[in-house]
């Protein structure tokens, strides 16, 4: 496998003084799923816009497909780097939905029909349908993450950064998000997700990088993050309701009901 | 007399319906979660009930709101401002743009009002106290965290004082830490504050309400308590059921859940019914 | 790199932070000073308006924004002073007396009203500079809302430099979610301005949503309800500034009167 993306030592500060970021180093593999945690001002975000080059390193390196990122301007970044800012309401500038997605395989300079092309899948991913014609900002707050997501989707980068994306979707748009990670995953590309929702990152992410006073604290695989308390009390996160429930009944973590329930249903009188 | 009043409510944007004959009032410090999915209304209920519509060219197509009785148009705008403050879904948008910094963003709308001097600096302390914001008070409001920014956007309400507090998906962007920091900070207020919280989620709302409304499809479906709206038959669709809740409901399948035990999505109430099922330990 | 630096409290768009004697005197002061200094610089002669503009430049460069300043001041006039020079020494046929400057053959009449303009010029736009380099926006709105100026006239003093924020920080954002959707401005001079179109559009769009999304929380937040606002923190004052701004404030009509005098 090779690296879709390698940090190493990467040092970042808005007042160079006093940085935000120190010592960050990870490599991110093709297939994988990423989630940043830590507090509100941990510095995820910022993380993120280092990624896709909008913010440059004080110091140390950032490799994106195998280039020094300092090398790359941002528009050459976007090649590999899709990202779904934290308000989409900052990111979203065209007149329709439609064109807003269109943009990206515009700069690509594709050919119309595959354009046309990329925009329907994106849109049939999202569920777009029904608003290709409306203004992006004129609709609820949930959709309009879903056109920053298709506009994404339609420029098929290898790493997708999803900023808070799950947040304040209700069942149905989570299952369609948490689709598109799984497909996105099962194609061989790479998601870093920054979230604050333990259960979306129990049930979506690989691997979690966790973030505090400025560090990288943890990086672990999904399942032993949430197995090591210190780990997530380091971080400022809490267990998601699964694991601890698991503990609870002298369980190993379970990730998700249907894994509780097998290793449970065994242990239950007449459950053999 | 109820705080607020909505009654007979229906409204479009353009042509799609998005609220429908929506009743409901609001009690002097009454907390209420009006809870929904995506797209059924909830934004544009809360704006309704902040005053914040009608406005321009939207009108309502029937119905109207009230204060103490009275229309919001008929309201001066500093009783306006001091009887309900709305913080809306995108932080950003919530700052004034007049200030430069954060202390002075909270004491934007209290300078408002004439206040003296020494009364805006108690109610920005007491606001920067709840929202945990003590250590940012010299930072651009703009260059805040998502959080952060989210955090400013409910003390700058919380320092009007206002006698209802209407919030659209005000924690979003919290850290867990946080989200439980304001909760406890919020139980913690005087009783006279009504809480008007929607959002598309059944933790952090409910633990804070009373009396919970779900929205479907710009129409009330139920109105009663939390217990009530748990077993509604839509709210396991609309808004998913938690893992641990999944696991109850997949072992009573199998036969593997005590009878008498209800279905809950505590951690520890599931624990406790399961634990006595379990084979003595080995 | 395009890539703008963010920023702490102490940011303005055009303020540069400093503690000089410039920064420290009210906003208020300054502004009557910037005014005096707009109708001197029509009411004056050459004469007068360009010791003026060489007061303030020096000003500017020591007691104030140092620097920042004098690169702005070089940065605008100079290309109009070379433009001025062309058009009315050179190009623009003036009839009368001719003079020779570096072997080149001017007309008299064209060099004076050159003289005449960019002196004009120069005094309004040192002026005028040196106050928004010194003067933080919110320091301007503070100054007139403590001295119980209207919210709203407050607001129509201040929003030049008020509005100048959000519409940057709209540009900037649209300017990144474009780069980061593959478009180029990092590139060369002329790729940038070729995508120049595609900023203005949004630009202009959203920057008006913005404004009229902004103007609802304004009256949410209770902005007008009162005849005057109540600010923490508000730029100190003196008698002694005060006597300034009075004194300040009444020689204009006589600067006016003499302007008008003189041009008999
Ligand atoms: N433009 C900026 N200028 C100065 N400081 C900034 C800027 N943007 C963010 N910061 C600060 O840098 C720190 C990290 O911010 P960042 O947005 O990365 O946090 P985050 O982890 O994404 O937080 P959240 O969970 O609230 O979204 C915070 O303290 C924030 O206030
Ligand atoms: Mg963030």
């Amino acid at each position: 496998m090779t690296g879709l993306l390698t940090l190493d030592a990467v040092r970042f500060g808005y007042d160079p003084e006093r940085p935000v970021l120190e010592d960050i180093s990870f490599a991110v593999q093709h297939g994988e799923v990423v989630a940043v945690v830590g507090r509100n001002g941990a510095g995820k975000s910022t993380m993120l816009r280092l990624l896709n080059g909008l913010l440059r390193p004080d110091a140390g390196r950032l490799t994106i497909a195998g280039r020094d990122s300092a090398d790359l301007k941002v528009s050459e970044i976007a090649a590999h780097i899709g990202t779904v800012f934290q308000a989409p309401e900052q990111q979203i500038f065209n007149a329709t939905v439609r064109s807003e997605i269109g943009f990206g395989p515009a700069q690509q300079g594709l050919a119309p029909r595959e354009q046309a092309a990329r925009i329907d899948e994106a849109v049939a991913r999202t569920g777009l349908e029904g608003v290709l014609d409306t203004h992006p900002l004129d609709l609820d707050a949930a959709m309009r993450r879903f056109v920053a997501v298709a506009s994404v989707i339609a420029c098929r980068p290898d790493l997708m950064l999803l900023d808070e994306a799950q947040r304040g979707l209700d069942a149905t748009r989570r299952a369609t998000l948490g689709g598109i990670i799984a497909d996105w995953k099962a194609s061989g590309r790479a998601i870093v997700l920054v979230c604050h929702d333990m259960d979306f990152v129990a049930a979506h992410a690989d691997r979690v990088l966790g973030l505090a006073a400025g560090r990288l604290a943890v990086d672990a695989p999904v399942r032993d993050f949430f197995a090591d308390a210190a780990a997530t009390r380091a971080v400022s996160v809490e267990q998601p309701g699964i694991v601890a429930l698991a503990q609870a009944l002298g369980q190993p973590v379970a990730l998700s009901a249907s894994e509780l329930v097998t290793g449970l249903a065994p242990r239950l009188k007449g459950g053999a | 007399m109820a705080l607020i009043n909505v009654s007979g409510l229906s409204f479009a944007y353009e042509s799609t319906p998005v609220l429908q004959n929506v009743n409901l009032s609001v009690a002097p410090g009454e907390k209420l979660a009006i809870l929904g999915g995506n797209g059924s209304g909830k934004s544009t209920l809360a704006q309704w009930i902040a005053g914040w519509l009608p406005r321009g060219s939207y009108a309502a197509n029937a119905g109207e709101v009230t204060v103490e009785g009275q229309p919001w148009a008929e309201l001066d705008a500093a009783t306006r401002a001091g009887a309900v403050q709305f913080v809306g879904q995108v932080p950003m948008q919530q700052l004034s743009g007049f200030s430069f910094t954060v202390r002075d963003e909270i004491a934007f709308g209290p300078g408002n009002l004439a206040l003296p001097e020494a009364k805006i600096r108690a109610r920005v302390d007491a606001a920067v106290e709840i929202c945990n914001l003590g250590h940012l008070l010299d930072r651009d409001p703009f260059s805040l965290s998502g959080g952060e920014q989210q955090r400013l956007s409910i003390a700058a309400a919380l320092a009007m004082q206002p006698r209802a507090l209407v919030l659209d998906e005000p924690t979003g962007n919290f850290d867990p830490e946080s989200r439980e920091a304001l909760l406890a900070q919020l139980e913690k207020l005087p009783g006279a504050l009504a809480i008007v919280w929607c959002d598309v989620t059944l933790g952090a709302p409910l633990s804070v309400a009373e009396r919970v409304l779900l929205l479907d499809g710009g129409r009330i479906a139920y109105d009663g308590d939390v217990a009530g709206l748990l077993t509604h038959p839509r709210t396991a669709e609309i808004f998913g059921l938690p893992a641990v809740a999944q696991t109850a409901l997949m072992l009573r399948e199998r036969g593997l859940w005590p009878a008498e035990a209800p279905i809950s999505m505590d951690v520890g109430r599931v624990a406790s019914a399961l634990r006595p099922m379990l084979e003595s330990a080995r | 790199m395009a890539v703008a630096r963010p920023q702490g409290a102490d940011h303005a768009l055009l303020y540069v932070p400093g503690r000089s004697f410039l920064h420290r005197l009210n906003p208020l002061t300054k502004l009557t000073l910037v005014l005096w200094c707009a109708v001197a610089a029509f009411a004056l002669p050459p004469e007068g308006t360009i010791p003026l503009a060489l007061l303030s430049i020096l000003i500017g460069s020591f007691a104030g924004a140092g620097r920042v300043f004098a690169r702005r001041l070089a940065l605008t006039l100079l290309p109009l002073s070379v433009a001025l020079f062309v058009v009315h020494g050179m190009l623009v046929d003036h009839a009368g007396a001719r003079a020779s400057l570096l072997g080149l053959d001017l007309s008299r009449e064209g060099l004076a009203y050159m003289v005449r303009i960019l002196g004009r010029i120069a005094a309004l736009l040192s002026g005028s500079l040196l106050f928004v380099c010194t003067t933080h926006p919110s320091r301007l709105l503070k100054a007139l809302d403590a001295h119980r100026f209207s919210p709203g006239a407050a607001y129509v003093i201040a929003s030049p430099l008020l509005l100048l924020e959000p519409f940057t920080q709209r540009a900037k954002a649209i300017r990144e979610a474009q780069m980061a959707r593959g478009l180029d401005l990092e590139g060369s001079f002329m790729t940038r301005v070729k995508a120049f179109p595609a900023l203005l559009m949004p630009l202009v769009t959203l920057a008006l949503a913005d404004i009229d999304h902004r103007a609802q929380v304004l009256d949410g937040r209770g902005f007008r309800a009162m005849p005057h606002r109540t600010v923490l923190d508000a730029p100190a004052d003196s008698r002694q500034q005060r006597a300034v701004r009075w004194a300040v404030l009444v020689s204009i009509p006589v600067l006016i009167a003499g302007g008008v005098l003189w041009h008999l």
